[in-house]
């Protein structure tokens, strides 16, 4: 089957607002056929407006890996990191489906169990088949999805599509084995350890050719790559025409996540990630040829919650053991829970499409673009305490409407006591992490960190608590530019406005 | 002759399943996998490569007949050990 629509949108110059996931009438997803679009809409990984209300989890049954990658280490296991290839408790495939049932029992926003790791899923034919054959049996409700490096793919596809999985992530950082060789120092294939550009030209065609065959099937793919400067940074556009053109419906450019103390071949050698500003370009830049995501968290092996979150240490084996579990009236309650959120998500986004026909009669702001960071907890409102934000979403207001940037951590991937920092206050950490920002949009906040933030030049603002996200950015940048505080458009900007 | 598998093994399973003897078991004593030296035959007439040694991904984990590493440091990660010791002498100090 060939799918339908991949991107319908002509192609925008470059840079700016260029991607469809502008403007408050739509949402990323606008421009997907209706097939992909009802396969997405609950999938918080695949839909920036489904990862405020549906949550998801990783089983880590796949701790065998067939290639290394220069960013991961396979010694490392701590329990305040977080981020992919980290994993505390390794399960069996029965553990696996014990733990998804008493979660989905638990959350019942849970809609998605994803094998990403450990190691590679693939690598593990048996433990990663085996739990997706018993889910697709006992949990059917629940949608199964796996990310992969690719080179096990072309043989795994086959039994891929036989158990309810749509979805498929392949993480590919390069179409190019010079570059390859730079990020993968070696493969295991055909019973060899295969090193440099020749392992790595291996990965890349087995990589290609899986997505082809998915793209055959009607399985959605999505393709990661992590942006690694001065290796694939320029290198990455190309990658996501190409991969567009193969058939993935979704490109989500993370960043490299390189420190010394993971033990990683990038962070001993120091090679350093890309910057908050860096990774925006380049994911604007791509983003006139793709669907591009900008949500994702990077999340560990075993992650348990809405992305951002991690309620993992609840559903630890210890105390999975003790649940008892009733699969079928828990099924029954999150389908009403479901459909209740479903039809509050439509009723949102038709006011959103409400609101845009009211402000494009507006007359145009002639102002400069702003952005802003948002405390939520999800429901895609604003109902988080200043202090209480692990995390802030980035958005981008300007006259052309309000669009989600990126997300930005305030604990940068460790959650660890103050013991492991550098004595920079937590405070202070989360001050700088907002730095590009001129407003804080939060449900409350402390008078310290107001004083602070002041200090730093960004507007504190408590006044849109449980509001819609994207009105209250509305609001806030039209009181802005009410107070003459935006006219400061450039010539240039105007030029190309 | 045998190979072994000694404590700095990560219990990735990579290896367990590729053995063509079954020699790879896990330890209940040492909590990591060993190899049986008794059916351990290092691939010989299998395979041209020592399988466990080729897809295992820590350095030194692996032992050869004579106890030598099969993966000496540097050899996998591609980080030079003289970097590797300098990068952990500059975490200790903090």
């Amino acid at each position: 089957m060939e799918l339908p629509v991949i991107n319908e949108t002509p192609a925008a110059s470059a840079g700016g607002c260029s991607s469809h996931s502008c403007g408050t009438s739509d949402d990323q997803l606008g421009h997907l056929s209706d097939e992909i679009r009802s396969k997405v809409e609950n999938h918080p990984c695949y839909s920036e407006d489904a990862h405020h209300y549906f949550a998801r989890m990783h089983v880590a049954v796949a701790p065998a890996c067939n290639i290394q990658c220069h960013y991961c280490n396979r010694k490392y296991d701590c329990s305040n990191e977080s981020r992919p290839g980290v994993v505390s408790e390794l399960l069996t495939p029965d553990q696996a489906v014990k733990k998804t049932m008493a979660v989905a029992a638990n959350i019942p926003q849970m809609t998605v169990l994803g094998i990403a790791g450990p190691g590679d899923p693939l690598a593990n034919p048996e433990r990663t088949f085996e739990t997706f054959r018993r889910l697709s049996a006992e949990a059917p409700d629940i949608k199964l999805c796996v990310s992969t490096n690719g080179l096990a793919l072309p043989e795994s596809v086959e039994e891929l599509s036989k158990h309810n999985i749509d979805h498929v992530t392949i993480t590919i950082n390069c179409v190019d084995p010079e570059i390859g060789a730079q990020i993968y120092p070696w493969i295991f294939w055909e019973n060899k350890r295969i090193k440099g550009v020749k392992g790595a030209k291996i990965l890349i065609e087995q990589q290609q050719k899986g997505l082809e065959m998915l793209a055959a099937k009607g399985i959605l793919v999505k393709v990661n790559s992590v942006m690694i400067p001065g290796v694939n940074d320029k290198h990455l556009a190309e990658v996501s025409k190409i991969v567009k053109a193969k058939g993935a419906f979704l490109h989500n450019v993370m960043p490299l996540i390189a420190e010394a103390e993971h033990g990683t071949f990038y962070g001993v050698m120091g090679q350093r990630g890309p910057t908050q500003d860096e990774l925006m370009e380049l994911q604007d830049s791509c983003s006139g040829d793709m669907n591009m995501m900008r949500h994702c968290r990077q999340c560990r092996a075993d992650a348990v919650g809405l992305l951002g979150e991690d309620r993992g240490d609840e559903f630890t084996m210890d105390k999975i053991e003790s649940m008892e579990i009733d699969y079928q009236s828990a099924m029954e309650k999150r389908k009403v829970i479901h459909e209740a959120i479903a039809e509050e998500m439509h009723s949102k986004r038709a006011a959103k499409v409400e609101k845009a026909a009211s402000h494009a009669e507006e007359p145009k702001l002639n102002t400069r673009p702003v952005l802003m960071a948002i405390a939520t907890s999800g429901q895609g409102v604003i109902n988080m305490h200043f202090g209480h934000a692990k995390e802030f979403l980035i958005y981008e207001a300007s006259p052309n409407g309000v669009r989600f940037m990126s997300h930005r951590k305030t604990d940068l991937y460790c959650g660890g006591d103050d013991t492991c920092g550098d004595g920079e206050s937590v405070l202070q950490q989360t001050i700088r992490s907002l730095a590009g920002c001129e407003a804080v949009l939060c449900s409350k906040i402390g008078y310290e960190p107001w004083d602070l933030l002041e200090k730093a030049g960004i507007v504190p603002n408590g006044e849109h608590a449980m509001e819609p996200i994207e009105e209250a950015v509305m609001a806030v940048y039209k009181e802005m530019a009410a107070a003459g505080k935006l006219d400061e458009a450039t010539t240039e900007e105007r030029a190309t406005a | 002759m045998a190979l072994q598998i000694i404590e700095s093994c990560v219990n990735c399973y990579a290896c367990e399943p590729l053995c063509p003897s079954k020699a790879i078991y896990m330890s209940e004593k040492t909590g990591h996998f060993r190899i049986n030296p008794k059916k351990c035959t290092e691939c010989e007439g299998d395979f041209k490569d020592t399988q466990c040694a080729s897809i295992c991904p820590i350095e030194g984990a692996i032992l050869d007949a004579l106890g030598v590493p099969i993966n000496p440091p540097g050899s996998l990660t591609g980080i030079p050990p003289e970097r590797m010791a300098e990068a952990m002498a500059e975490l200790q100090a903090h």
